[in-house]
């Protein structure tokens, strides 16, 4: 293997794929990145068994070859090369790689490729296009809303759905869920139901970066595995398996109260009581009330921790309805103000037992219902 | 301003609990803790028994030979519990600030209702008349300017007896008692003064500070300020719990899987009840164990979410249960379950109907059976077959 490419573009590659390499793993060769020097470019694979990354980098290649090698310690060494040319070589069959650049030189033992796990090819199957704009809109507003821990390993996936000319993301850790809908940018036929694991939807939103040109998505046939193709990475992912609930039940189909607020003013007041939820299981309690003849209706937000103190402070809103009362966990309430990128939303409200729903106005695409604390009021 | 505080003790409580509910055992002697053969302690003992010197806490055995017709009674803790809250509650009409100590005895701050000695006597007058009338019970009140003298006085003319100190008269009431009659001065203490030739109470307030904190330390200081009717300490009312227990000896040492395991089960479940009694759910889960050389271990382990339901505390207790007795061959001679880092009932609602929530609908049903009819109203099926002698005391 000879090839020479700019310390810049390998940079970038290795930060593309680096998250994808396995952390914890039985298996050395996952804890490697590949580099397969092929026709004028240089491909990075790295992979967790989960999810696999692929980036091509713009290269020089003199000789075509590959070799896997340890991830952090490539990574770091190129990360602290001056940005000139990066000579890349490796005698054929052998399995130390030399880097030179400059002045600098390091020399790696690495793993022969032929032991990398191989990357699941996924041609056939279920193919749609989306803007990534969209996308990236799309799993911003719904990731949060997954479940971290393993216990019900459906709810760590984004439940995706396609359907005639949309797609719908929804994530639910069963406290919280959140729904947004967007346009496909070519219908599909049928409909088509996956679950993607958060942290691939994550990655996939952090390998978008900018770009504009459309993502790719295809599902096998077996429904096992993903492809997400971007403009200069594809993720192929392992999907969940299993059946998502039924979260269309969960959508309040009515409300009592309706208190429609400034995003930001709503967000200022939660995150002052934030402070003293934070000793109180981050509890916050929401009254809603109405407005009178000269006065606008308000929401007050309020926590209160034994033995430390508490806190009140409200804002205007437009509220129809009768006065009504909600606990939250206030950091599911903030996680959903910080995503929102309209200035205003809707709060609406049954019981203090029943979920709380949030939606922007001026969208119908999103909607975020949060199940209330049980609280003594 | 003059404060009226009254001490308010139930006489031979569990016993005459036990009489209301078998109304044939009254004037005999009845001794309340177990079938003599067992070993056991005196938990309590009608007057009648007393009279053959049967005391708390003397084992059932000896009691046994001191009065040999006595009657004897399981304890049926969860009765007391049910007739001591009704005895709480009634006081609780009288003034908010109400210092229960521990079951059959509570001291009450009246200051605010009464404006003299004369109203104060026939505030506690009344008050017997009520526990009488009400509950059946029979108590014996004392009525005092502070805690200490209180104590003492409700002690003075037991059973049934009502003893006021009017303010100014508290060292000269005391004066005359024996030392041990002073809350706080036990065997030991009493020993120590009678080495200065201080026998009764009187005695020990006419030493000087110096001679007594020499003696008995700083504790000294404070136990010379009660001997001369000073006490300021106030009635505190009982603050959140910040732990609830439950422990069991065995009759007999034990391995026994099965026998450890129902008796776990019926701990837990009594911790349970009165975690939510007191609206409160436990993140933490403490075992105890002590092996029959008297050694004691106890092992925590934290839950993941707190929680008020007997069967988690159960499996988390029986878990390090387990790991006890694998690296163990020692028999037990006491097992206990311990809930604490407690914190109030609020908690985040699911999303989607699962078994938590199914359980937490179960939780409020059952606290619901239980206040309206008694604890002993609805009961695990495991417990059914448990012997109410060894019934946990509350720890």
């Amino acid at each position: 293997m000879r090839v020479s490419c700019l310390q810049e573009n390998l940079s970038r590659g290795l930060g593309a794929v680096g998250r994808s390499v396995a952390v914890r793993s039985t298996l050395p060769v996952a804890q490697n990145i590949l580099i397969v020097a092929e026709e004028s470019r240089l491909k990075l694979v790295a992979t967790n068994l989960e999810m696999a990354t692929t980036c091509w980098v713009g290269a020089k290649v003199e000789e075509e070859g590959s070799i896997t090698v340890p991830a952090r310690l490539v990574t770091e060494f190129v990360n602290s090369l001056p940005n000139e040319l990066v000579n890349i070589e490796m005698p054929a069959g052998g399995r130390t790689v030399q880097f030179t650049c400059g002045r600098f030189q390091a020399r790696m033992n690495g793993i022969d490729a032929d032991d990398f796990p191989p990357v699941p090819e996924i041609a056939d199957g279920i193919g749609a296009e989306v803007e990534a704009d969209g996308l990236r809109e799309a799993i911003s507003r719904v990731t949060m809303a997954a479940a971290t821990d393993e216990s019900r390993p459906v709810l760590t996936g984004i439940n995706v759905e396609f359907e005639g000319e949309r797609l719908t993301l929804a994530a639910a850790d069963g406290f919280r869920l959140a729904v947004y809908k967007m346009p496909l940018a070519k219908a599909i036929e049928g409909k088509t139901t996956v679950i993607v694991p958060a942290r691939t939807l994550n990655e996939v939103h952090r390998l978008l970066g900018e770009q504009e040109e459309p993502v790719y998505i295809t599902v096998n046939e077996q429904r096992s595995q993903a492809l997400f193709r971007l403009s200069n990475a594809e993720i192929v992912t392992q999907l969940v398996q299993g059946t998502f609930p039924n979260y269309s039940q969960v959508i309040p189909k009515s409300y009592d109260t309706r208190a429609v607020a400034d995003v930001s003013e709503f967000t200022r007041v939660a995150r002052m009581g934030s402070v003293f939820a934070r000793d109180a299981s981050n509890i916050v309690r929401l009254l809603v009330t109405p407005g009178g003849e000269m006065k606008p209706g308000k929401i007050t937000v309020t926590a209160q921790a034994e033995e430390i103190g508490d806190n009140t402070g409200d804002l205007d809103a437009l509220v129809d309805g009768k006065e009504a009362k909600i606990a939250f966990n206030v950091k599911y309430l903030l996680d959903v103000l910080g995503v929102v990128k309209q200035s205003q939303v809707a709060l609406e409200v049954t019981t203090p037992s029943s979920p709380g729903v949030i939606r922007p106005i001026g969208t119908d695409n999103y909607v975020h219902v949060i199940m209330p604390m049980f609280v003594q009021w | 301003m003059t404060r009226f505080i009254f001490h308010v003790d139930l006489d031979a409580f569990f016993v005459a609990v036990e009489q209301l509910h078998n109304p044939s055992l009254r004037g005999k002697p009845v001794i309340v803790g177990g079938q003599p053969g067992s070993r056991g302690v005196v938990s309590a003992a009608s007057y009648e028994a007393r009279e053959y010197g049967v005391r708390s806490a003397m084992p059932l055995i000896q009691a046994q030979r001191l009065c040999p017709q006595a009657v004897f009674l399981p304890v049926h803790y969860s009765r007391y519990a049910q007739a001591s809250k009704q005895f709480m509650m009634l006081l609780e009409t009288l003034s908010a600030r109400l210092e229960p100590l521990g079951l059959d005895e509570a001291f009450l701050d009246v200051s605010s209702v009464v404006t003299g000695t004369g109203e104060a006597a026939a505030l506690a007058q009344a008050l017997k008349r009520r526990v009488s009338d009400e509950l059946g019970l029979c108590c014996s009140v004392g009525v005092a300017t502070c805690k200490t003298v209180a104590k003492v006085a409700s002690d003075f003319d037991k059973p049934d007896g009502l003893t006021v100190v009017p303010p100014g008269e508290e060292a000269s009431f005391l004066a005359p008692l024996e030392i041990r009659k002073l809350p706080g001065a036990g065997r030991k203490t009493a020993e120590c003064l009678g080495d200065l030739g201080v026998h009764t109470i009187g005695q020990l307030a006419s030493l000087r500070e110096g001679v007594v904190r020499n003696k008995l330390g700083r504790y000294g200081d404070l136990l010379l300020q009660h001997a001369r009717g000073i006490d300021t300490s106030e009635v505190e009312p009982r603050g959140e719990p910040r732990s609830v227990s439950r422990e069991t000896t065995f009759q007999i040492d034990s391995r026994d899987i099965t026998t450890l395991y129902s008796v776990l089960r019926a701990m837990s479940e009594e911790v349970a009840q009165d975690l939510r009694t007191h609206r409160k759910r436990a993140g933490t889960v403490t075992l105890k164990l002590r092996y029959q050389d008297f050694q004691t271990v106890t092992r925590q382990t934290t839950l993941k979410k707190h929680s008020a339901d007997a069967n988690e505390f159960f499996l988390a207790a029986r878990d390090l249960l387990q790991r006890l007795l694998s690296v163990d061959e020692r028999l037990v001679r006491l097992i206990g379950i311990r809930t604490s880092r407690l914190c109030g009932p609020e908690h985040q609602l699911g999303m989607f109907s699962s078994d938590a929530a199914r359980l937490q609908n179960l939780e409020r049903v059952i606290t619901e059976i239980h206040d309206r009819y008694g604890p002993d109203s609805i009961r695990p099926l495991s417990d059914r077959k448990r012997s109410r002698d060894s019934s946990p005391r509350k720890t």
